[in-house]
């Protein structure tokens, strides 16, 4: 599987702050990929960088391109949603369509209309007019109807009740994507893209500290619910967290062998939360 | 350039339009109905008597007359027009590389496949070629309302049509006049243009206020490091060449434009302009 992008020791600083420092990503053509990250993480530096619109410096390609000399050709390939109401607000919903439909040469005005015909949206009223859910699922409709490669989503969601999300999310999965297309979306909402994934990135303080495929988390992370007697071999064994659970003690372990941990307690695979969790304050702590 | 580029040229201009139409269209259109307003209250203040002998006094003087002769006559009646249509265009274009940015639409245009050069360049070719075309549009349904008027007022009282006939042809050709008289002066300048986009694409906050206030900086400097005044005198003698604002024959067109002056004024104006493309790449 080849990478539709690939970055290497991508460095991003605004002032005395790092935004990305020494950042090496790569991500395979036809993930869908989620980029975990507290607030300041670097998240959205590193999705604008993608895309062209952050100077950084290192070594970047995305599909082919480097988006910060070819950045409108990439768009071609590329969409993007982010995480604000970035739709002009004095544009009617129509004249949005109109302009999509002459600058872009892979939108397909037809599916657009499909997508907006099972929507409440009227095509004469002007953004400002519409609800903050009603602007994602315009947006929504606009990129599901762009032929491309790669679709970044900066928390795309944000602000939005649960039944927008939730419809956002299954809209993405069964009318859009189609196992060629990569996707790769920023969110905090951890849970609601769990299920989506198939690649991993947490991001902190700059630095990847996690790109994993989903597949591979089961054989590299393990949670384990202690039993009382066994905190002493379990803490030998070098935890990268422990938080306590129901009077338990729960430790996660990176790279350590199911069988080495079996006599231990309970075993399971940790949620993309708890691992994130985990991994953020091995961050804090190590 | 193949057909999509044009069209996709076309949607650029169409967005600046849709979003700055007030300025384009609402400015003027509400500047001729207050004309149409006053004349209409002037009218109603003075005896019927006297317009009457003022429009027989015009039938006469513009009855056979060649209509390009006739037609500075309605240029200078339309100077409050050019003069809303310079500080519109001055408005415009010290905010459009800004606001986008201000409300973070900048994400939704650049996440489309049109480059930053032609994103300017839809800008620049608003200001100078189609700007004029809606000033020039509302000032012809003002003379036409107009001319409608007195056509009917000279009619009910016998004076000769003809007259009017002509001045309403002289008030067409001036409508060329008005429109090369706008292209000419923003191409005259163009330096001015480059120097708004420049920091309407650079600012955070009040591009006017860096605008003005670089420049007179800038001035300042050379003032105090050289003791010249090269840059104060150079735009003073640019902004006060009134042969550069105002066409009154077609003749001068090009000696107007094909002059050293003005492809030195398009240098600066295109050095300002790339400056600008290139303030626009990146938005961090």
């Amino acid at each position: 599987m080849s990478n539709i992008v690939e970055a290497r020791a991508l460095e991003k600083s605004y002032g005395s702050f790092k935004a990305l420092d020494c950042v090496d990503l790569t991500i395979p053509s036809g993930a869908i990929s989620g980029l975990i990250g507290p607030n300041g993480a670097g998240k959205t530096t590193t999705l604008k960088s993608l895309i062209g619109l952050c100077d950084v410096e290192g070594e970047l390609c995305v599909a082919g391109r480097d988006p910060r000399v070819a950045r409108h050709k990439l768009m071609e390939d590329v969409c993007f949603i982010a995480d604000v109401g970035i739709l002009p607000k004095w544009l009617k919903v129509s004249h949005v369509i109109d302009y999509v439909e002459a600058v872009h040469p892979r939108f397909d005005r037809k599916k657009a209309e499909k997508f907006l015909s099972t929507t409440e949206i009227p095509a004469n009223k002007r953004i400002k007019n519409l609800s903050k859910g009603m602007v994602t699922q315009l947006h929504l409709a606009i990129v599901m109807a762009i032929e491309v490669q790669l679709l970044v989503l900066d928390e795309p969601t944000l602000g939005l009740d649960i039944i927008y999300r939730k419809e956002f999310y299954d809209r993405l999965l069964n009318d859009y994507y189609d196992g060629n297309r990569t996707i790769i979306i920023s969110t905090h909402q951890v849970e609601e893209v769990e299920a989506l994934l198939s690649h991993l990135i947490f991001i902190n303080k700059g630095k990847i500290v996690l790109n994993a495929s989903m597949s591979d988390l089961a054989d590299t992370y393990t949670e384990v619910l202690v039993d009382a007697d066994q905190l002493v071999q379990a803490d030998s064994l070098n935890p990268i967290h422990i938080r306590e659970l129901l009077g338990k003690k729960s430790y996660t372990f990176e790279g350590v062998a199911r069988p080495q941990l079996e006599s231990l307690g309970e075993l399971h695979t940790p949620s993309v939360a708890d691992l994130f969790v985990a991994k953020m304050r091995e961050d804090k702590h190590g | 350039m193949d057909k999509f580029a044009v069209l996709q040229f076309y949607a650029l201009l169409k967005r600046e339009f849709l979003e700055h139409r007030n300025l384009f269209l609402g400015a003027p259109a509400v500047l001729a109905f207050l004309i149409l307003v006053a004349a209409v209250w002037v009218a109603s203040q003075v005896d019927s008597a006297i317009i009457v002998e003022g429009l027989e006094y015009l039938a006469v003087l513009f009855d056979g007359l060649s209509p390009f002769d006739m037609a500075p006559f309605f240029l200078l009646l339309s100077i409050p027009f050019m003069m809303t249509l310079y500080v519109c265009c001055l408005i415009y274009l010290v905010n459009t590389l800004f606001q986008d940015r201000k409300e973070m639409s900048v994400l939704f245009w650049q996440s489309m496949p049109v480059s930053n050069f032609q994103t300017v360049l839809a800008k620049l070719v608003t200001v100078i070629v189609v700007a004029p075309i809606f000033y020039v549009a509302i000032i012809f349904c003002l003379y036409l309302v107009a001319i409608i008027w007195l056509a009917i007022l000279g009619f009910t009282n016998g004076v000769a049509i003809a007259g009017i006939g002509w001045m309403f042809l002289a008030a067409l050709a001036s409508l060329i006049l008005i429109y090369f008289s706008s292209f000419i002066a923003s191409l005259w300048l163009f330096p001015t243009l480059g120097w708004l986009l420049l920091f309407s694409a650079f600012a955070r906050k009040t591009p006017l206020l860096w605008a003005g206030g670089v420049f007179i900086l800038v001035g300042f400097l050379e003032s105090f490091l050289f003791g010249s005044e090269y840059l104060a005198n150079w735009v003073q003698s640019r902004a006060t060449n009134p042969n550069q604002y105002l066409i009154f024959d077609l003749q001068t067109i090009v000696a107007r434009l094909f002059n050293y002056d003005m492809f030195f004024g398009i240098a600066i104006g295109s050095i300002l302009v790339a400056g600008a493309v290139y303030m626009r790449r990146f938005i961090d």
